[in-house]
């Protein structure tokens, strides 16, 4: 499947046909297998987005791993102003899992916006959160770190700015031990030295531009960047980035094609996964 | 006699100014420290109605000449004597100890024990010999027949009367007939007499409500180690938790009190959100709250306590079903918000939980864990009524400066934080009502013939792709615009 780069300078495209690189990547992604046993026999969780799932160890998700998601700038370059779209691709992520509590945890800073449940229920239900408020950050890994180790927790996410390795580390290593994801929410990026599985950056893009006269908000895209991908697939790109939309009203997240991203007229071409 | 006569005959007189609150708080510290003997501890206030029960009270009485500690020490004894001797050794040797323990930490005290509270309260102010500290079983008529009339407990002037009449004696009282007494002084005296006699009732009313479930272990040398603690803590917790599964109960709260040599209680709480008899799990809860502990210079005495206990209601194991059904209702997710509780605050652990109104930020509420969840589907439900809603609510709606084309339509541009978005696309107005029956926090409801405010959500997306949800807010020619979230 070709693959269009937005970025003209891109190295080669790895996957390119041929015998030599086939049977060069399968020794590459052999000796990362054998760099990495940790990871062997770890469950993953497809995202059921088969662009983004190929890039994944295993076509998914790893599930007992540490992951974060960040906030990333506007496309103008403007710091963003809001999380939102960090906070539906969290909510997104947490709806792949399987059934149990999952445990919020977050630490208010500034103006205090917490999750609104009734849009969180487009993803999974809220009646399974359990929301913790942790004013120190250490209290915020401490109680994240609990809920890694308790049974019947399907996921814990902590809100923070704070970016603390060790933490990071610890996290990581409850979350690998008991198989439970730990998601870490950044209302901005973070300095890029933790120790998470995969790292994801997420900005608001400008909605499809629709006719004028009935302006549509029903469909909110994001660029995503997959910042880091610890025991993934190397990509054509140097940060593998895609364009996604969510419908409020079909519930269904899909790549929309980088192409065509932007021209108004041509009909969009996407992959609807539920 | 005033302060200057008796300087004027002790000029080196020491004087210290007089600070009741000081002397409460004293006697305050005195009572929990009594805990250690008996949960039913009660601080006895001068000349006021003071308690009387049928059993073994024990006044250790003489702090300043008025105060005094009521200690019902009924079936405590055991736990002082030794061998077999049922009831008089063990109690001897528990007043011995109050008496001996007070006296180190330099009080100087009297302590009586008798059948009855009044009966010890007399022997403690005005028995004579050491010997007649201790009144035996059924032996506080004989006991107080050689008493003053002042161990009564009376009203000043019925007392002075009496001394007038040669009633010096308590003995005195008893060969009078009982009509004419109650007939010239009132009530008060036969029922001093009664209660002190154990003839009625006395009830001794604790400083703090005992507590139903009560271990306690001492040591024989001060214990200060943490580790020692979180030991002697265990032991206790698995003691406790038989008491709990004979009586068929769960802990919703348990108390542990450290008794510090220097005569100090420092204690500390935890609290469950169901019935709990699992002593490991406790345990585990306790942990994060035994580092708070201070044992000072070393702790002699800890005593578990559980203040609230609920009816065991089964192990949640029993019933797979409704374990499913309701997401939280899992052993561990309890057990965890219980321990996360603990350290960050009951109401920092919260389940999220719908309620019915338009009011958007209305519509969220937090519960605690012990509530149930909403149903399966509540949320869905709620939400499949409503507009789009944003990710994030506003706990405040903020106030954002507009800029429009006319002052009806939908915004151009709006500044927040000094930040200018200019808007690309809107989505909206949904209208969304204030619930007029709702009383204003004035306490009222506001009158029918008032339009109620109403308010026009939009949703914006700005050129940077930002969403927002905002709201105007007031009349139109003096509308005002809010920021209430943040969309996906």
């Amino acid at each position: 499947m070709p693959v269009i780069s937005p970025n003209a300078f891109a190295p080669p495209a790895a996957n390119a046909s041929g015998p030599v690189s086939a049977a060069l990547r399968e020794r590459v992604r052999q000796l990362e297998r054998a760099h990495s046993a940790q990871r062997m026999g770890r469950e993953t969780v497809p995202l059921g987005l088969p662009e983004i799932d190929r890039l994944l160890p295993d076509g998914g998700l790893l599930a007992g791993a540490l992951h974060e998601v960040e906030a990333g700038p506007a496309p103008s370059g403007r710091v963003a102003a809001h999380d939102g779209a960090a906070l539906g691709f969290t909510a997104f992520l947490l709806s792949r899992l399987g059934p149990g509590t999952l445990l919020w945890c977050r630490q208010p800073a500034g103006a205090d916006a917490p999750l609104y449940a009734p849009a969180i229920a487009a993803w999974f239900d809220p009646a399974r959160l359990l929301m913790v408020t942790a004013r120190r950050e250490e209290d915020l890994f401490w109680a994240m770190e609990e809920g890694l180790r308790t049974p019947g927790i399907a996921a814990v996410v902590g809100e923070t700015r704070a970016a603390d390795p060790t933490a990071g580390r610890r996290l990581s290593l409850a979350a690998e031990k008991n198989g439970v994801p730990a998601l870490l929410l950044r209302p901005q990026p973070a300095p890029p030295q933790s120790v998470c599985t995969t790292r994801w950056r997420i900005a608001s893009a400008p909605s499809s531009v629709a006719p004028a006269p009935s302006p549509d908000l029903v469909q909110a895209r994001w660029q995503v960047e997959l910042r880091r991908n610890r025991f993934g697939l190397p990509s054509v790109e140097e940060t593998p980035s895609w364009l996604l939309e969510w419908n409020d009203e079909t519930r269904r997240l899909a790549v929309v094609s980088q192409a065509q991203h932007g021209s108004a007229g041509a009909p969009q071409r996407q992959r609807l996964v539920g | 006699m005033r302060l200057a006569d008796s300087r004027a005959l002790l000029p080196d007189l020491v004087t210290a100014p007089v600070d009741p609150q000081a002397d409460r708080r004293l006697i305050e510290i005195l009572a929990s420290w009594c805990d250690r003997y008996t949960p039913w501890v009660a601080i006895d206030p001068l000349g006021d109605a003071v308690a009387v029960e049928d059993t073994d009270p024990c006044s250790a009485g003489g702090f300043g000449g008025d105060a005094g500690l009521l200690l019902d020490v009924t079936g405590c004894g055991h736990l002082f004597g030794q061998g077999s001797d049922k009831g008089e050794a063990g109690e001897r040797a528990l007043l011995a100890d109050l008496t001996e323990r007070l006296s180190r930490h330099d009080f100087a005290c009297r302590a009586a024990m008798a059948d009855t509270a009044g009966a010890a309260w007399a022997l403690a102010r005005f028995a004579e010999k050491q010997a007649d500290l201790f009144c035996p079983a059924k032996g506080q008529r004989d006991a107080l027949a050689v008493l003053p009339v002042d161990g009564l407990r009376l009203d000043k002037p019925i007392l002075e009367t009496f001394l007038k009449l040669g009633l010096r004696r308590i003995g005195d009282l008893y060969s009078l007939p009982r009509a004419p007494l109650a007939r010239r002084f009132g009530d008060q005296p036969l029922t001093r007499l009664d209660q002190a006699l154990g003839r009625i009732d006395e009830p001794i009313e604790p400083r703090r409500p005992p507590p139903a479930f009560r271990t306690r272990l001492a040591f024989a040398e001060p214990i200060g180690r943490p580790e020692d603690i979180a030991a002697a803590t265990s032991r206790l917790l698995a003691a406790l938790c038989r008491q709990f599964e004979q009586a068929s109960v769960g802990a919703r709260q348990l108390e542990i009190a450290l008794y510090r040599v220097d005569g100090s209680v420092d204690r500390t709480a935890i609290g469950t959100s169901r019935p709990n008899r699992d002593a490991p799990k406790l345990m585990n809860l306790f942990e994060e709250k035994l580092g708070e502990l201070d044992p000072g210079f070393g702790v002699e005495l800890v005593i578990l306590s559980a203040p609230e206990v609920e009816e065991w209601t089964g192990s949640q194991d029993a019933l797979p079903e409704a374990a499913m059904r309701n997401p939280l209702a899992e052993d561990g997710t309890i057990d965890l918000a219980d321990r996360l509780a603990i350290r960050l605050g009951k109401d920092n652990v919260v389940r999220l939980l719908p309620r019915d109104s338009h009011i958007p930020e209305r519509v969220q509420t937090t519960a605690p864990i012990s509530d149930p969840p909403a149903p399966e589907g509540a949320w869905a439900r709620l939400a499949s009524m409503k507009g789009p809603r944003p990710t994030r609510l506003l706990q405040r709606p903020e106030l954002v400066e507009i800029m429009a084309a006319m002052p009806d339509d939908p915004p151009r541009q709006f500044v927040w934080l000094r930040h200018a978005h200019k808007v690309v696309k809107v989505e909206g107005p949904e209208r969304i009502a204030d619930e007029w029956w709702r009383p204003r926090p004035g306490g009222k409801v506001m009158p029918a013939n008032i339009v109620p405010p109403v308010r026009d959500y939009y949703r914006v997306e700005d050129d940077d792709g930002g969403r927002f949800w905002l709201f105007r807010d007031g009349p139109m020619n003096a509308a005002k615009w809010f920021l209430h979230g943040f969309c996906a």
